[in-house]
């Protein structure tokens, strides 16, 4: 379940990609959309709780600090109930949406990043290089992403340990995750710009800028780059969903931090107290629910994204 | 004409090539073959041409599709498809041949010495780069310019050729078919070359634009001292535009000369059926004179004249000897055997051809014969 592959084909024959589409006519055409409206606000209400949860729900409840009844049924005071621990649901899950959100946009970050530095190289340069680079990225894209990444995070955790060291402000098992979602998951934006780029550098004014005198380098960053940017952000939004998805699984089986709650974490922790069993609902609903959400908030921003950038959906909605 | 380095030097602030012979021409084409490597055949797409283009002059270069125009072009500064090769001959622009040059060493020459205005202006623009910073490109990428000096000379080109400072800024779908034409002519200025071709530069054009444009081209000639070549099957912009047209044909040379002369007096037949097959809007409403046929197969260059089996003046010499190029003395250069060496240029050798073209079977039959008989006669 990681990044989903674009609903674009292949060697999207290529129109003049709406030019001047800068980010604030991007913008307004997503607020015309309801599809792009209603992806933004839920995707603001998560921003806002990821930036400041203290706002809301007070402080990171710990078991220490726990002051409920054991898995309590929803209450006055505590409106999801609370856990095994006596903390309250409503607390966990918002303060885990910070480090699941983060984990999506680094996640995102390298993916995207990756994918499109190898995607224009790869298409551009072409030959050797891109036989090689093509061949790794169908070794990650035939294999079953999730077992890749249970292997890849059990690997690396013990390459580098598993203390409590921290890497960037981060702690390492979330860098780990981060790292893991990349590798994974690169490939297939890199197919994608890359198939792109085989039909760009075709065109005229690829050749127009290297009789100009124009480098390679020149071409890639200045000409090629801006025509594959909508599959970029496209690919980016899209993407950031399947972070969330695979950090929330990668939680789910256990190979996530315990010491700071994600969405993910909360039902592996519920599932660990027989939550679902027990019939104590309000554990793991809320995480849940805000996993569906986000991933539907993505996914709605994507397709609105790709009807506004991509010239072939263009005009059809 | 001597001093053309000098003059290309006084006009602009980059320097010459260091190599340039103040003395020698602007540029001067010798014996110019250029083949087509294809997987079982070579296309002969340029065969033994010779021309001179002499400081601010226009030269165009006609012909039908696929006699030559444009590889010629692209073979002086060899932006040429990876299958073509420069079998032979010279292309020495101030004296400094440019075939012996390493392709690194050429990149020195291409944009700053011979610019190209490309056919197609949309598909050589970037769509989502504003024209602006397109035609700012060869300067901070050949001569580098900073970007910002260069995007400020990128706005002033643009007003050379007509199109208002602001729209620098303006992506190329948001300009008209003209508009973008002029900025490919912008970018072709940008380096101050010493010469620039045009290859088809108003192809796609409506009339009144293209009118528009060769006006600007003219402009531009006169202002700046332009060298120029015109690639273009329209005959009409040749005699609009040009001092000297080079007419093509089978990737040889079939005519050469000053613009007037030839077209009022055109000696070879491929030339004076070019001339015919153009609508006259002032003549009544007929038939166009279409030339029968089609060029040969540049797979197989034929050995005698390539025209002579189109030709209405055909006779079996034209068949069997390839013409050799003469200089009339009106200065024309023709190749082809009406006009041997020694003509007056007013008297063709013949006025009709000897033999009905029905012929040419039997002919082609006798020479299949004679070439079947030599190994026959090996074996004996």
């Amino acid at each position: 379940m990681i990044a989903p592959p674009l609903p674009i084909a292949e060697e999207v024959p290529f129109q003049a990609a709406r030019p001047g589409a800068g980010a604030a006519h991007v913008f307004r055409q997503l607020l015309r959309r309801p599809n792009g409206l209603v992806g933004l606000a839920i995707l603001a209400v998560f921003t806002v709780l990821a930036i400041a949860p203290e706002l809301f729900v007070g402080p990171l409840e710990t078991a220490v600090t726990a002051t409920g009844p054991r898995l309590g049924p929803p209450s006055a005071e505590f409106p999801f109930g609370t856990d095994e621990v006596g903390r309250s649901v409503l607390n966990l899950t918002v303060h885990a949406t910070r480090i699941s959100m983060v984990i999506g946009l680094l996640a995102t970050i390298i993916t995207v990043g990756v994918g499109a530095v190898l995607g224009i190289l790869s298409g551009y340069v072409g030959g050797r290089f891109d036989s090689t680079m093509m061949r790794i990225a169908d070794f990650f894209l035939v294999m079953p992403t999730f077992v890749l990444a249970i292997i890849l995070t059990a690997i690396i955790r013990d390459v580098l340990g598993t203390g409590s060291k921290e890497i960037l402000g981060m702690r390492l098992s979330l860098l780990v995750i981060v790292v893991v979602i990349g590798l994974t998951s690169w490939s297939s934006t890199a197919r994608i710009i890359r198939s792109q780029v085989l039909s760009l550098r075709e065109r005229a004014f690829v050749d127009r800028a290297r009789v100009v005198g124009a480098s390679a380098g020149y071409i890639m960053r200045r000409h090629l780059l801006p025509n594959v940017m909508n599959l970029i952000v496209a690919n980016a939004v899209l993407t950031f969903a399947g972070a969330v998805l695979t950090e929330t699984t990668l939680s789910f089986v256990g190979l996530g931090d315990p010491f700071q709650p994600s969405w993910g974490q909360l039902l592996d922790a519920a599932r660990s107290v027989g939550a679902p069993g027990l019939g104590k609902w309000w554990y793991f609903v809320p995480a849940g629910t805000a996993v569906v959400l986000v991933v539907f908030a993505f996914t709605l921003l994507g397709n609105a994204l790709d009807e506004i950038l991509n010239p072939r959906r263009r005009g059809r909605s | 004409m001597s001093g053309a380095a000098g003059r290309v030097a006084g006009r602009r602030q980059w320097p010459l090539p260091r190599d340039a012979d103040p003395d020698a021409p602007l540029l001067e084409v010798e014996h110019l073959t250029t083949h087509f490597r294809l997987p079982n055949a070579t296309v002969h797409a340029v065969d033994d041409v010779s021309f001179r283009l002499n400081d601010g002059e226009a030269l165009g270069i006609a012909g039908e599709s696929g006699c030559g125009k444009t590889t010629t072009a692209l073979s002086l500064v060899r932006i040429l498809p990876s299958n073509a090769r420069i079998v032979s001959g010279t292309v020495k622009l101030f004296g400094i041949d440019l075939v012996q040059k390493s392709p690194a060493a050429l990149r020195r020459y291409r944009w700053r010495e011979i610019a190209i205005v490309f056919q197609g202006a949309m598909n050589a623009l970037n769509p989502v780069r504003r024209i602006r910073d397109q035609i700012a490109e060869p300067l901070e990428e050949r001569l580098q310019v900073p970007r910002r000096d260069a995007r400020k000379r990128a706005d002033e080109l643009l007003e050379l050729v007509g199109i208002p400072r602001g729209r620098g800024s303006a992506y190329p779908h948001e300009l008209s078919g003209g508009m973008r034409q002029r900025s490919m002519i912008a970018m072709a200025l940008a380096c101050d070359p010493a010469v620039i071709v045009g290859d088809e530069p108003t192809t796609a054009l409506d009339v009144m634009v293209q009118a528009q444009i060769l006006e600007l081209f003219e402009r531009l000639r006169h202002e700046l001292g332009l060298s120029l070549i015109l690639i273009t099957h329209d005959l009409s912009v040749i005699a609009e535009t040009c001092d000297r047209v080079l007419v093509m044909y089978a990737g040889k040379v079939a005519e050469e000369g000053a613009v007037s002369t030839v077209f009022r007096n055109p000696r070879h037949p491929y030339t004076g059926k070019l001339l015919g097959a153009f609508p006259n809007i002032r003549a009544d409403r007929r038939t166009l004179d279409v030339i029968p046929g089609s060029p040969p197969d540049l797979r197989e260059p034929p050995k005698a004249c390539p025209f002579a089996p189109r030709c209405p003046m055909a006779r079996d010499l034209c068949r069997e000897v390839m013409p050799p190029e003469v200089t009339l003395p009106d200065g024309v250069r023709v190749a082809c055997h009406l006009w041997p060496a020694g003509s007056d240029g007013v008297t063709p050798a013949w006025t009709t051809p000897s033999k009905p073209q029905l012929e040419i079977g039997a002919d082609a039959g006798v020479a299949a014969g004679a070439d079947a008989g030599a190994p026959a006669r090996d074996v004996a």
